[in-house]
């Protein structure tokens, strides 16, 4: 059961149709990946590149052409594949009609959920996303990150052990992305797997264990985030409080070292403007 | 592909299977006068009819009420042409609505007729000539109808009514009241049936006249009307005292007889 | 939230099965849509067309006037019933793919007939509700004009000493004829069933159009010459027809199209027909097939639609 991978696709081919004024597209081309029980991986790639169409058709929205694609095992062309998995779409909307708590009803009743159970569920979900304030107001009102938030919600009513979240964070204000980032880290904690797909790629960094990148509907690099991203003949190291005389020693001893060891680069580390933003948008709102 | 192309299979399949079970439902549906039976007048007619059912779905109802409310404008402004046009195109709607056909004929009959018979500025012959016209189209309507409606005791009944008071053709006038109660119309058909051929020249008419009313006097008992057209049966057909009944009523329409087929 | 997720694995292993309640919930959910976007706004409108066809004409003779309410007010029944069936129809499929909403609820363990079951039993739903209420407040005007047109009746007889109890007899049995039975009923029923036929194409359209504009036109196209399909079928039926051509251009509308007369009984029940057990049965049966027959063909249609 530990061995069976949370998502595999097998050689994947997806070639659209063609119509009289346009010929056939080709999607994704012969694509093999496998996302591990209990890992983050991120399918990134600039759009157009085959990352929404392989979810697709890994939630079976869409048929392959070739190759398979299964769920723990399940055939995505299974409905019951679906039991074991939560989908967040891109900018997702839902019924605006609805309320946030009767949203969450309504995809809790389809997975078979039902009474108590379904109630706490879903009280929970509301607790989890903080949407508890908002959870007696139509969905229409919602603002984009609300919206991104119930998604979430809805895409883990029934406990699945996958989530695949398409560009979660995308469109969303940088608290409300924050806010999406940690909730992910938070589901890996409790053993939950995550295929996400981004072309916010420092996001991407901070959440994901793997990642592939897609281009022209072709895998172009897989990997674990570290062994892709570390440049191996270089060292960081980040002093607080260094005194100017420390640091003149220590470029002597860089310089006395020799051979091919050189000082890159040194200066002031500097904060993100994300967390700047952050920073400054909650001091505000203290009194 | 290969769904679609199952769908289209089916679809096809099903196409032909439905339509002899609707021709069958249809039939059925027909013969118990649920949907009106199609209609053959004449090849153009026939045609226009069918356009007009097809366009109109289930609305034919609804378009005969506005036309219906229109002609009533109409009537309301004397305009006898356009009612009995507008009354064509509502009885065209809906041919089995009785009450249409009733009703077209009764303006005819009855208000236009009286309208130009007692209309001063109209020359007396020509008085005469429109009044007795509107008649005859008011006994048009209703035979017209009576093609569609054949067993509707109401439009037989108002037949009889149109020929007793309007044209004074007793003889027809007890035919339709007859009919009237054959097809099912309320008792008093069958007593003003024979009311009716008590005041027409017609043996036949008489004897079969005088068996419903002697009927209907032994089962019930004399009543005023009764008596008097009992006993002017019995004068028609010279009948001997000991037949006649006991109860001593005037005949009162004696000299009140036919006026005559109408010109 | 539980510490580990629990998701049975048995039961993602067993095959997902059809659900009256999961596609109860798509119909609540369904109704629950349209409700909110005031769609019936209309039964008002309705209400008020009820109340004037029932009162404004009383210048005309009580059996026209109840003539007159009864056609009106079914008529518009019936242009309420299809209208909703084939225009929320038409706008709902195209807007959950629009919206992803489909998405959602397509990648949870949802079967796609189930999706689609539900989408139409919501449609028909808020029909058939709409009808009852309908029903309800054209009954409760039918019968007090029925009583008050009666008494009035009866009372300008008194007046010109017209009132012999044949003469009564026969305003009494016009009007009951005329006023509120069961066959009014029975004509909404009949009513209820032409909407599902229609509704069930307009489904079938929806499932393979790109567009809402196209589905609603269509609809409305089919729901035309099904009108007169017993015509075109007839034509065919005619033993001496000669032309091939026209022969196969009949036999290929007649195939496609359902035959719509065949629930047109509301003009017999409007001018007092009785209503007998086997033309309920008949219509009731032959809509039941429509719907089976065009609800498979959809599913067949739907469940390998790319989405």
């Amino acid at each position: 059961m530990a061995d069976t991978p949370a998502v595999s696709v097998n050689h994947l081919t997806k070639v659209f149709k063609g119509t009289l004024v346009k010929g056939a597209f080709r999607a994704v081309q012969d694509l093999s990946l496998e996302v591990k029980a209990g890992e983050v991986y991120g399918l990134i790639g600039p759009n157009g590149s085959g990352k929404s169409t392989t979810m697709k058709v890994i939630l079976g929205l869409l048929k392959p052409t070739q190759g398979s694609t299964s769920i723990f095992g399940v055939p995505s062309t299974e409905v019951a594949s679906r039991h074991s998995v939560g989908f967040l779409p891109e900018n997702p909307y839902f019924y605006k009609h609805l309320t946030g708590r009767e949203t969450l009803h309504f995809y809790g009743s389809l997975c078979g959920m039902r009474g108590e159970r379904l109630k706490a569920r879903t009280d929970e979900m509301l607790a989890i996303t903080g949407l508890e304030d908002a959870a007696t107001r139509r969905v229409g009102g919602y603002s984009k990150g609300m919206l991104q938030r119930l998604g979430l919600a809805q895409a883990l009513i029934h406990e699945p052990r996958l989530l695949v979240l398409d560009e979660p964070t995308a469109g969303v204000d940088p608290a409300g992305s924050r806010k999406i980032r940690d909730l992910i880290i938070e589901f890996r904690a409790r053993g939950i797997t995550v295929l996400v797909t981004s072309h916010l790629l420092e996001q991407m960094q901070e959440v994901c264990d793997r990642v592939g990148i897609m281009a022209h509907g072709r895998m172009v690099r897989e990997g674990r985030l570290e062994d892709l991203i570390a440049v191996e003949n270089q060292t960081e190291m980040v002093l607080e409080n260094a005194s100017p005389a420390l640091l003149t020693k220590i470029n002597a001893l860089i310089q006395a070292e020799g051979g091919d060891t050189k000082l890159v680069r040194s200066g002031r580390p500097r904060t993100t403007l994300e967390r700047l933003f952050i920073e400054a948008t909650n001091e505000s709102k203290k009194p | 592909m290969k769904r679609k192309l199952q769908a289209i299979a089916v679809l096809l399949a099903f196409g032909a299977v439905k339509l002899p079970l609707e021709q069958k439902i249809t039939r059925d549906l027909r013969q118990q006068k649920m949907l009106e039976e199609p209609i053959h007048l004449g090849v153009g007619e026939d045609l226009g009819q069918a356009g007009l059912a097809a366009s109109l779905g289930g609305l034919r109802g609804l378009a005969a009420c506005m036309f219906h409310l229109r002609a009533h404008v109409e009537f309301t402004n004397v305009n006898w042409a356009k009612v009995d046009s507008l009354y064509k195109l509502v009885t065209r709607l809906q041919p089995r609505q009785a009450r249409y056909w009733d009703e077209a004929s009764w303006h005819m009959a009855y208000n236009a007729a009286s309208y130009y018979l007692y209309n001063q500025e109209l020359k007396p012959a020509l008085r005469g000539q429109l009044y007795h016209d509107h008649i005859k189209r008011g006994i048009a309507i209703l035979h017209e109808g009576l093609k569609f409606l054949p067993d509707d005791p109401r439009l037989w009944q108002k037949l009889g009514e149109l020929h007793w008071h309007r044209s004074k053709d007793f003889k027809k006038s007890g035919d339709a009241f007859w009919n009237s109660f054959q097809h099912g119309g309320l008792g008093f058909t069958e007593r003003f049936a024979a009311y009716a051929w008590a005041q027409s020249n017609d043996l036949e008419s008489w004897k079969k006249g005088y068996a419903i009313l002697k009927r209907l006097y032994d089962k019930s008992g004399p009543t005023p009307g009764l008596v008097e057209h009992l006993k002017m049966l019995e004068q028609n057909l010279n009948l001997p005292a000991s037949q006649r009944i006991r109860a001593a009523a005037a005949v009162l329409r004696g000299q009140e007889r036919q006026t005559g087929p109408l010109k | 939230m539980s510490d580990a997720p629990t998701s049975p694995n048995t039961e993602a292993q067993t095959r997902v099965r059809f659900s009256p309640r999961r596609v109860w919930t798509l119909a609540m959910a369904t109704v629950t849509q349209l409700v909110r976007m005031k769609i019936l706004a209309f039964l008002v409108v309705f209400c008020l067309l009820a109340v004037g066809a029932g009162f404004a004409f009383s210048v005309i003779n009580p059996e026209q006037q109840l003539n007159l309410l009864k056609s009106v007010t079914l008529g518009s029944l019936q242009i309420f019933s299809i209208v909703i069936g084939v225009v929320s129809t038409a706008l709902l499929l195209p807007k959950d793919m629009e919206d992803r909403t489909l998405y959602t609820i397509l990648s949870k363990p949802v079967p796609r007939f189930d999706y689609l079951l539900g989408k139409l039993i919501g449609v028909l739903l808020l029909i058939g509700g709409g009808l009852i209420v309908m029903d309800a407040v054209l009954s409760l005007i039918l019968w007090l004009r029925q009583s008050m047109l009666f008494e009035d009746a009866v009372a300008r007889m008194q007046m010109e000493k017209l009132d012999s109890p044949e003469a009564v007899a026969q305003v009494r049995e016009i009007v009951a004829r005329q006023g509120l039975t069961w066959n009014l009923h029975w004509a909404v029923w009949a009513i209820f069933l032409k909407a599902t036929v229609v509704t069930t194409v307009a489904l079938l359209l929806s499932s393979i159009a790109s567009s809402t504009l196209f589905t609603i036109v269509i609809t409305f196209c089919i729901t035309i010459i099904g009108h007169g399909e017993a015509l075109i079928r007839e034509f065919f039926f005619q033993p001496n027809l000669s032309g091939m051509a026209s022969r196969a251009a009949t036999l290929v509308l007649a195939v496609i199209c359902p035959d719509l007369a065949q629930f047109d009984i509301v003009d017999s029940v409007v001018s007092g027909e009785i209503v007998p057990w086997g033309a309920v049965y008949d219509m009731t049966g032959i809509a039941a097939l429509y719907v089976t027959v065009y609800l498979f063909v959809t599913h067949l249609l739907f469940v390998e639609k790319e989405l």
